[in-house]
């Protein structure tokens, strides 16, 4: 530019205009000097201000932005299955402070505790003076305090957002549900199924974003579930009880309806959810089941075709193999029908059965209901039932009434089921399912005809045996007691019981199965019993009774009310 | 000198040059609306997941069932009985009284059972007193 300028003057020069050369010659030297000191000034002072850019380019700024957000993975909603939720993520944000940028602690303070009232004046005060890079100040804001303390403004504290896993129904569902940990990951349950299912690796590869996870939809209805939930937790306490639990199952699905076993935990704060005695004894537990085991051994013996209604097991005398003998608990001491054998619940009748079939036949009939084989179901805690290794024949008659073999509730509940259904043996399932689906892949077990007498047998003993304590007026209800002696370090305990009791409803056309059981009950008071019909048997029917309304079961009264049956007819 | 020309087209330049500024300007501001929108939507959205969680929090059955004890004695609820629940076919036939006899509608309602409702004649046999 100064040499164009320079050119310039020269042209003028040129060009023959008069010019007075004599002033501009006066000066010019020192004119250009002053030129070349202005731009060494110049020069030197963007010089400086570039030199000084380049240096803090390089410099790393200070990285005072407190740690990472922990990337918590979205996990799906878990609803029962009328949609009402079970496990929901929320979002909650955590505040914390930079001290070293707060300017004035005792302000910033005073305005937070406008938002915080509860927050702690003088911890907060020593925290903001610290002089720490990073400090947290409150965990898990509401979004409405967080909105707040934004409007704020104050300098040096800013949030971070975290992911929390929320049970609403918190120990209602809390062992079907289940747990995950701090990561977000499933740990128990049905929330480990899930994780199964892809979701880790959709995690991982971080795909799975919150609005494309569909929630999980279970067959849970959470109104039937809170029946069964207090019911057994009232049962609990007043049998004293080591443990107790229940099952709701819709026989024509396979569906698992309600299922709870107290004591249980708190999923929002499952500090002691590893505590030995939770644990889910429907599915996880292993017991023997004792006379429930019955309506098993009486099926079979139908089934066989060697016995029929009319048969008759001799029943007068006990059963002696070795130096074992097998006695009766409410001994008739007489000749008993197949039905006799049911109604007083006869361990020698049973035995007699079971002899009948043989000892080959009894297991294969027992492995056939999926009895002494792992469940196969959605829920990961899942016990496997032991049995003798070699099956001899006192083994064959002790497992007849339900002593021998362990199994867990759960998979007795379903092997019942099956009796009662039309014989069709079904993995049950915690999700939803229609009958077409779990016809689909249903076994058919035992024959049409067993069924009838199963159906039979259950009504008959709720109408005069020892499932009178289940019954609920205008719900059909059929059912089977069983006690058994509780095995406590190898050894059967003479004063604890295991006690069960399954239910049928309504048994013309059942449509769900009630499985409850209750482990070390004691009488609920003095002088009265402790057998599974004051205690199973009662829960059972105080859950029928709740919740058969809720489960669509129409009450019907003409069974028992004669009269309005005839002027009907 | 300037020509016209270069008025002109200085002119066009600045207005450009105006143009351009206000368009970025413009459109500076839309997209900070439109973050701000965003941040509301998050927010909201947010919300809703928090107020879904309080609302199966406030519904629980536990939590009716012991509101429901806590206010028994001035609601007066008490659980349905199976007895309570009735289908429209349980329901007794009305009773006859004196003019229905005199009029000769006894029975009457098995008459129409194979025939469309008519009027307000239940087409429905709910059983018959007189026969």
């Amino acid at each position: 530019m100064i040499g164009k300028l320079l050119k310039r003057r020269a042209k003028t020069g040129e060009a023959g205009s008069i010019v007075v050369e004599g002033a501009r010659k006066a000066t010019g030297g020192k004119g250009r000097t002053r030129i070349v000191m202005t731009m060494a000034v110049f020069f030197g002072i963007f010089a400086t201000i570039s030199g000084r850019l380049v240096y803090l380019g390089f410099q790393t700024p200070d990285m005072s932005g407190g740690p990472q957000s922990r990337v918590t993975a979205s996990r799906p909603d878990i609803v029962d299955r009328n949609g009402e939720v079970l496990a929901t993520d929320i979002k909650t944000a955590s505040l914390f402070a930079e001290p070293r940028r707060i300017v004035d602690a005792d302000e910033a303070i005073e305005k937070l505790s406008t938002v915080l009232p509860e927050i702690d004046y003088e911890q907060t005060y020593h925290k903001l003076k610290s002089g720490a890079g990073f400090v947290w100040l409150q965990r898990q804001l509401t979004p409405k305090q967080q909105s707040d303390i934004m409007q704020l403004g104050i300098p040096g504290f800013g949030f971070r957002t975290e992911k929390r896993r929320f049970y609403p129904s918190g120990e209602t569902s809390s062992y079907i549900v289940g747990l995950t940990n701090i990561d977000n990951q499933g740990i128990s349950g049905m929330e480990k199924y899930v994780d199964e299912q892809g979701l880790s690796d959709l995690q991982a590869s971080g795909l799975a974003v919150a609005k494309d996870l569909k929630p999980v939809k279970l067959s849970i209805d959470l109104r039937v579930q809170h029946v069964v939930r207090d019911e057994i937790a009232a049962g609990l306490e007043r049998y004293r009880a080591m443990g107790a639990g229940a099952v709701v199952l819709n026989v024509k699905t396979g569906e698992v309806v309600a299922m709870a076993s107290v004591p249980d935990f708190d999923p929002n704060n499952p500090y002691n959810a590893q505590d030995k005695d939770r644990l889910n004894r429907m599915s996880a537990g292993l017991y023997e089941m004792g006379s429930t085991f019955k309506s098993f051994t009486s099926a079979m013996a139908l089934d066989s075709g060697k016995a029929t209604m009319a048969s008759r097991f001799d029943a007068s005398h006990p059963i002696r193999v070795g130096h074992q003998a097998i006695h009766d608990f409410h001994g008739k001491n007489r000749v008993l029908s197949l039905p006799e054998v049911f109604l007083y619940s006869s361990n020698i009748g049973s035995a007699r059965e079971a002899e009948l079939v043989g000892i080959e036949g009894h297991r294969e009939f027992l492995h056939r209901l999926g009895l002494l084989d792992r469940m196969q179901t959605e829920l990961p805690e899942v016990a496997r039932p032991t049995e003798p290794k070699v099956w001899k024949q006192v083994n064959s008659f002790t497992i007849a009434f339900g002593h021998g073999v362990s199994t867990t509730p759960l998979q007795a509940a379903v092997g019942c089921a099956a009796l009662m259904n039309g014989g069709f043996l079904m993995n049950p399932t915690f999700l939803i399912r229609t009958q077409a689906e779990a016809m689909a892949m249903a076994r058919k077990v035992v024959a049409d005809k067993t069924v009838e007498g199963m159906r039979y047998l259950y009504t008959l003993n709720a109408e005069k045996g020892s499932a009178r304590n289940a019954r609920v007026p205008g719900y059909r209800v059929g059912g089977k007691t069983g006690t058994a002696e509780k095995v406590i370090n190898g050894r059967y305990s003479k004063e604890l019981n295991f006690n069960t009791f399954v239910a049928a409803f309504p048994m013309d056309d059942p449509q769900y199965l009630v499985f409850t059981i209750a482990d070390a009950p004691h009488p609920e008071k003095p002088g009265m019993t402790d057998v599974a019909a004051a205690n199973a048997g009662v829960m059972a029917g105080n859950i029928i009774r709740r919740s058969a309304a809720m489960l669509g079961v129409k009450p019907d009264f003409s069974h028992e009310n004669g009269a309005t049956l005839v002027s009907y007819q | 000198m300037f020509r016209t020309s270069d008025i002109v087209l200085i002119a066009v330049m600045v207005s450009a040059a105006a143009l351009t500024y206000k368009t970025k300007r413009e459109a500076e501001e839309q997209l900070a609306a439109v973050q701000k929108i965003h941040a509301q939507i998050r927010y909201e959205e947010d919300t809703i997941d928090l107020l879904k969680a309080d609302w199966s929090l406030l519904t629980q059955p536990s939590r009716l069932q012991k509101l429901a004890e806590l206010y028994k004695s001035q609601l007066e609820l008490q659980p349905v009985s199976a007895r309570q629940i009735v289908g429209i076919g349980d329901l007794p036939a009305k009773a006859l009284d004196i003019e229905d006899i005199l009029k000769g509608r006894q029975g009457g309602m098995a008459d129409n059972s194979d025939k469309a409702p008519s009027g307000d004649r239940d087409p429905v046999v709910t059983g018959g007193i007189a026969q």
